[in-house]
């Protein structure tokens, strides 16, 4: 939860060699590029934290947004206002994830196939929904939401900033963000403590569920579309970044910084890669390698660090 | 607490125990392993019910329904295991679940919880900086940690499960103090150690259990060492264990020279020879598991050699199997057994690459092995494919050990082989023990239980603090001598 | 035993029900088309298995399919011999196999992490090397393999039974079978007893990647063509007949035989909600709430196992 150790390196040196060998990658225009880019993800990134600190996954997220953004659509396509629409997908996301909370918590399924198989309902319902088409006619008020400049920003570089800094104001002043490192450090610590720990672990995936439906107003008004495949695989980016960002999958170690620049991070490779016409196939390739060399990393520091705490 | 008992399916843990502890006083609690200290303690914190018997707390009874009515009641515990969240910081982890409110509702106040877990810490004697994370401290440092978490909730009675056991000389000194500072707070602490010599630095009342029961109960100024080591001793046992010792050992089987391994143990030598049955004893956490394991090479060798049969042993339990040597493990069911598999298939587990070296699998002469095997032993099961959960536990460890039969191990590490066994059983794996030495194998005992040893073993290591402190020849096997080794603190 | 009965009487209940509803159930090519399709989701789930009885998992099957018969395609029009793409293609999925053994032992990376991983890595690749272009055309005489019928059989079937014949040889009849369900069932006991815990892991990701491989093959030959996107709905599926069939995700427990009987009844229901007209999309929900179901009766059971010891 402290300071940010080798990957603040790694962000620094893509960036070197992206300017260095990209013409056109070091400007404010394509800067703000990444960060718009990376709104989203960060979105999905923030709470992906917190699930993997409490020795969770979310595999759902993609699908969840995909399903969330097609309600939304749909909806306004239907002529509802933007804030009812907003607060129907919101909805969708949070039962989601109140679901994906019962089956690990309540049934004890782990996590990873408790979210395959709402990966997989969430996915099936946008198929039913849309007919596997995508649904426009969304109307004007989210597409010019979208890209609105609230304080000289874009609108989605905003809510992700706000997102954060939310994030972090609840995980350092609040004990929720203490309870998320116990669930995953020592949970019978927590329970002994008197605590209802299950509640927070419950609450850890509603807040997942409730951040893609989130991510979904941005992703469609940036699409003026929703797409029922529109986000598949995207858990897969947010996981990457998470880890790359140094939170670990056991014993509640994580930070939020950490996943900012795990997030940017991700952002820049695709970006820069980009520039240098590598083809998208081959970045998602990459980042499945960053992913693999990110946890070769860890592991090989984590050992160290685990025999000190053995000798208790 | 009083006239408290307590059983268990099996065993019956407690018999109408009694504790009495004032406030301000450093009461020890002193007993061999098994003696019932470590359920009288889970009792007091809330974690098991007592069969009848109560406990007052100023008098007044108190129904402990759960660790969180013990805790509210100001009843803490240290375990030797400590409960901190590795990736808190220190003020985090005293005040977990009870962090002070900020000035928005359901916000921290951050700097408030600092401030106090610093003082607690300065009445503890320790600076600490209260941001650092828990797994970042050194095992000392966590015990403070965890003593500030007690104090923080106004505890007023604190057990300390074994509190000395990693420390350095140092900070058993500092820790005295900090013991000393409690006391004179009013705090009363039930102390437990193996350490009689700590009796004299900090403690006022000593109780002694047997066999869970009382035995005595006096001040620490009227009890010496060997008084105390009497009383946790007792009666000798009268049943002889073994009928024949061994006159004439054969050649040296394992020779271990220096050996040190990274799960703690160091420096250990010691030889067994064939148709011995080497005993070795010491403590709880006297390191003899570990240095099993780093015998059978479960865990890592950094220093010092294994010899097997005059070759060098290593490589890990996969070499030491082909070797010819067998561990059956202290926790049987974890790590001995595969609990939902059937008796054959367990079995046969470590001798299937003795048995068929090409990898086909012959079901015809598995099934007559394993039925040989299963009449040698008298292992009770219905049949030989029943899961393994649904044996006793002396036939569960019959099961081990035929696994090592039917592998053709030559040498036998057995830990603790009679523990949570029925008295019937036991005399069963004693047979059994005598019949493989008989035979020309040689077998390595780990026991806690003291009669055991001197009565099954033809001579016993002894060890203290993860390393061998001496050797008892069959004259001299005593109990009370391995339990003075054990123990004494040069 | 008494879970495979079980599970039989599921199929059991459930062709009746479709006899009763619908017309074209019982019929010949029906079922035929049926088993056709069973075998498929067979081959995939086959090797899973293995994983999956080692208390590991292996998510990136599908994938491995996907890039495994893009390759084997691609090699097999520009060389113009079927040995040489379908050998290709084996090679690879093995390939695949060694690589996520390494990690999950050389690396020590959990096993749902490194095959996700891989999963995607995967994906990226058969994107990049298929460009949006779809390969299609092969000779008759390879697309029998998947497409075609011995002695009134479709062809798969057969490789269906000589697969499940190898598996129950491998499972009951040697010792590293053995020695497989031993590592799932209580890794460190097993490592106690000198099993060599690395090299059976090992063992048990290749097969699933070797497989993954000649599912490819038969893919191929089925589809008669082969574009990037064609692995990616194959995974769930796989794992679906896994759990379904009875292997516990927590090792040591299961059977090929569960396995197969699971495919069997997965593809029962798709075929049923296909005659019943239900749209397609339906599918990956039903299969995403089968797969829920059947961890969760994985889960039950093994808490009521534990609960007597």
């Amino acid at each position: 939860m402290r300071s940010i150790p080798g990957i603040g390196y790694l962000l620094i040196a893509l960036v070197l060699v992206f300017t260095a060998f990209g013409s056109g990658f070091a400007t404010v225009t394509n800067g703000f590029n990444i960060g718009v880019q990376s709104s989203v993800l960060l979105l999905l990134a923030l709470p992906m934290t917190l699930v993997i600190m409490s020795e969770g996954l979310d595999l759902s997220m993609g699908a969840v947004l995909s399903l969330a953004g097609v309600v939304l659509a749909t909806l306004l396509m239907n002529g509802r206002s933007l804030p009812a629409a907003s607060v129907a997908a919101i909805a969708v996301g949070a039962l989601f994830g109140f679901a994906n909370g019962l089956l690990v918590v309540g049934l004890g399924i782990p996590p990873f196939v408790a979210t395959l198989g709402t990966l997989g309902i969430a996915q099936g319902l946008a198929l039913v929904i849309t007919g596997g088409q995508s649904v426009v006619g969304v109307g004007d008020a989210l597409p010019a939401l979208y890209e609105s400049r609230p304080l000289g920003l874009p609108f989605s570089i905003v809510i992700a900033l706000a997102a954060f800094l939310v994030f972090r104001f609840t995980f350092r002043h609040t004990p929720f963000g203490a309870y998320v490192s116990a669930i995953g450090g020592n949970r019978e610590s927590l329970v002994l403590a008197g605590v209802k720990a299950n509640r927070y672990h419950v609450g850890i995936y509603v807040l997942a569920g409730v951040m893609a439906g989130v991510a979904a107003l941005l992703l469609t008004g940036r699409m003026s579309s929703g797409h029922p495949t529109a986000a598949i695989g995207m858990e897969f980016d947010a996981i990457a970044a998470v880890i790359v960002g140094g939170t670990s999958f056991e014993r509640g170690k994580g930070s939020l910084g950490g996943t900012v620049i795990g997030v940017l991070t991700i952002g820049v490779l695709k970006n820069g890669l980009n520039v240098l016409e590598v083809p998208s196939s081959l970045q998602v390739a990459s980042i499945g390698v960053l992913t693999i060399v990110a946890l070769v990393i860890e592991s090989i520091l984590e050992p160290a660090a685990r025999r000190l705490w053995r000798s208790a | 607490m009083r006239g408290i008992s307590k059983a268990f399916p099996g065993v019956r843990a407690l018999d109408r125990v009694s504790l009495t502890v004032q406030a301000g006083e450093v009461h020890f609690l002193l007993g061999q392993n098994g003696a019932g200290k470590s359920t009288l303690i889970r009792i007091l914190c809330g974690a098991h019910h007592p069969d009848e018997g109560e406990i007052l707390l100023d008098g007044v009874s108190a129904r402990l329904r759960s660790p969180a009515d013990a805790r509210r009641l100001g009843i803490a515990v240290i375990f030797q295991e400590f409960s901190l969240v590795p990736y808190l910081d220190v003020a985090q982890n005293i005040f977990l679940g009870r962090e002070p409110s900020g000035r928005l509702p359901g916000t921290i106040d951050t700097r408030k919880m600092h401030a106090d877990a610093r003082r607690l810490l300065d009445t503890l004697g320790l600076r600490l900086d209260t941001r650092v994370l828990a797994h970042q401290l050194g095992i000392a440092q966590q015990q403070v940690v965890e003593i500030a978490k007690a104090l923080s909730q106004d505890a007023r009675i604190l057990v300390m499960d074994e509190p000395t056991a990693a420390l350095s000389d140092h900070e058993i000194e500092r820790l005295f103090a900090r013991v000393r500072a409690l006391k004179a707070a009013g705090v009363a602490v039930i102390y437990i150690s193996h350490r009689l010599q700590e009796i004299a630095a900090i403690g006022d009342r000593v109780t002694v259990l047997r066999d869970g029961r009382n035995v005595a109960s006096l001040d620490a100024a009227d009890a010496t060492v060997g008084e105390l080591v009497q009383l946790m001793l007792g009666r000798a046992v009268e049943t002889t264990y073994r009928s024949r010792f061994c006159e004439r050992p054969g050649a040296v089987m394992l020779a271990v020279n220096d050996l040190s391994a990274d799960n703690g143990m160091r420096a250990a030598t010691l030889s067994v020879r064939a148709g011995e049955v080497v005993g070795l004893a010491g403590l709880v956490g006297s390191g003899r598991s570990e240095l099993a394991r780093a015998i059978f090479g479960a865990d890592r060798v950094v220093r010092g050699t294994v010899l097997f049969e005059g070759r060098p042993l290593a490589g890990g339990p996969v070499r030491a199997v082909r070797a010819g040597v067998g561990l059956v493990p202290e926790n049987r069911k974890a790590e001995g057994l595969a609990l939902s598999r059937s008796v054959q298939d367990n079995m046969l587990l470590a001798g299937l690459k003795r048995l068929f070296p090409s990898g086909w699998y012959r079901g015809a002469s598995a099934v007559r092995l394993v039925d040989n095997v299963i009449a040698r032993l008298r292992v009770a099961t219905p049949s030989r494919e029943r899961p393994v959960r649904f044996l006793s536990g002396g036939n569960q460890q019959k099961v081990v050990v035929g696994k090592w039969f039917v592998a053709g191990s030559r040498f036998f590490i057995v830990d603790e082989p009679t523990r949570g066994i029925d008295v019937g059983a036991k005399a069963e794996i004693y047979r059994l023990i005598e019949q493989l030495v008989a035979d020309g194998a040689a077998v390595l005992m780990i026991s806690s239980e003291l009669a055991e040893v001197v009565a099954v073993c033809d001579r016993a290591y002894v060890m203290r603090d993860k390393t061998i402190v001496g050797e008892l020849v069959r004259a001299e096997l005593t109990e009370s001598r391995i339990l003075t080794l054990a123990m004494h603190h040069a | 035993m008494k879970r495979l009965v079980f599970r039989l009487a599921a199929i059991a209940t459930i062709g009746a029900a479709l006899s009763v509803t619908t017309e074209s159930f019982l019929t010949l090519t029906n079922l035929l088309n049926v088993l056709r399709q069973a075998s498929l989701t067979f081959l995939i789930a086959s090797g899973l298995t293995f994983t999956v009885l080692t208390a590991g998992l292996d998510l990136s099957v599908g994938a491995n399919v996907g890039l495994s018969a893009c390759l084997a395609g691609t090699v097999m029009q520009s060389t113009g011999s079927v040995a040489l793409g379908a050998a290709t293609g084996l090679v690879f999925g093995a390939g695949i196999g060694i690589l996520n053994g390494l990690m999950v032992t050389l690396l020590r990376l959990p096993p749902f992490i490194a095959t996700y991983g891989m999963l995607w890595t995967l994906n990226g690749v058969t994107y990049w090397f298929m460009g949006g272009d779809t390969i299609h055309g092969f000779p008759a005489g390879f697309r029998a393999l998947g497409s075609g019928y011995w002695l009134g059989v479709p062809v798969p079937i057969y490789l269906m039974a000589a697969l499940l014949f190898a598996g129950v040889v491998f499972t009951r009849y040697t010792t590293h079978g053995h020695e497989v369900f031993a590592i799932g069932a209580n890794r460190e006991a097993a490592r106690l007893s000198g099993v060599p815990i690395r090299a059976r892991l090992n063992l048990v990701y290749v097969l699933s990647g070797a497989m993954a491989g000649l599912a490819a093959i038969v893919y191929l030959a089925r589809l008669n063509s082969a574009e990037a996107d064609i692995g990616e709905p194959l995974t769930l599926p796989a794992i679906a007949a896994v759990l379904i069939g009875g292997t516990s995700l927590f090792g040591g427990v299961g059977s090929l035989l569960g396995t197969l009987i699971g495919a069997l009844t997965l593809t029962l229901v798709v075929n049923g909600m296909n005659l019943l007209a239900i749209d397609a999309s339906w599918q990956p929900l039903v299969t995403g709430v089968i797969v829920i179901l059947a961890v969760w009766i994985d889960v039950m059971t093994r808490r009521r196992a534990e609960a007597t010891i």
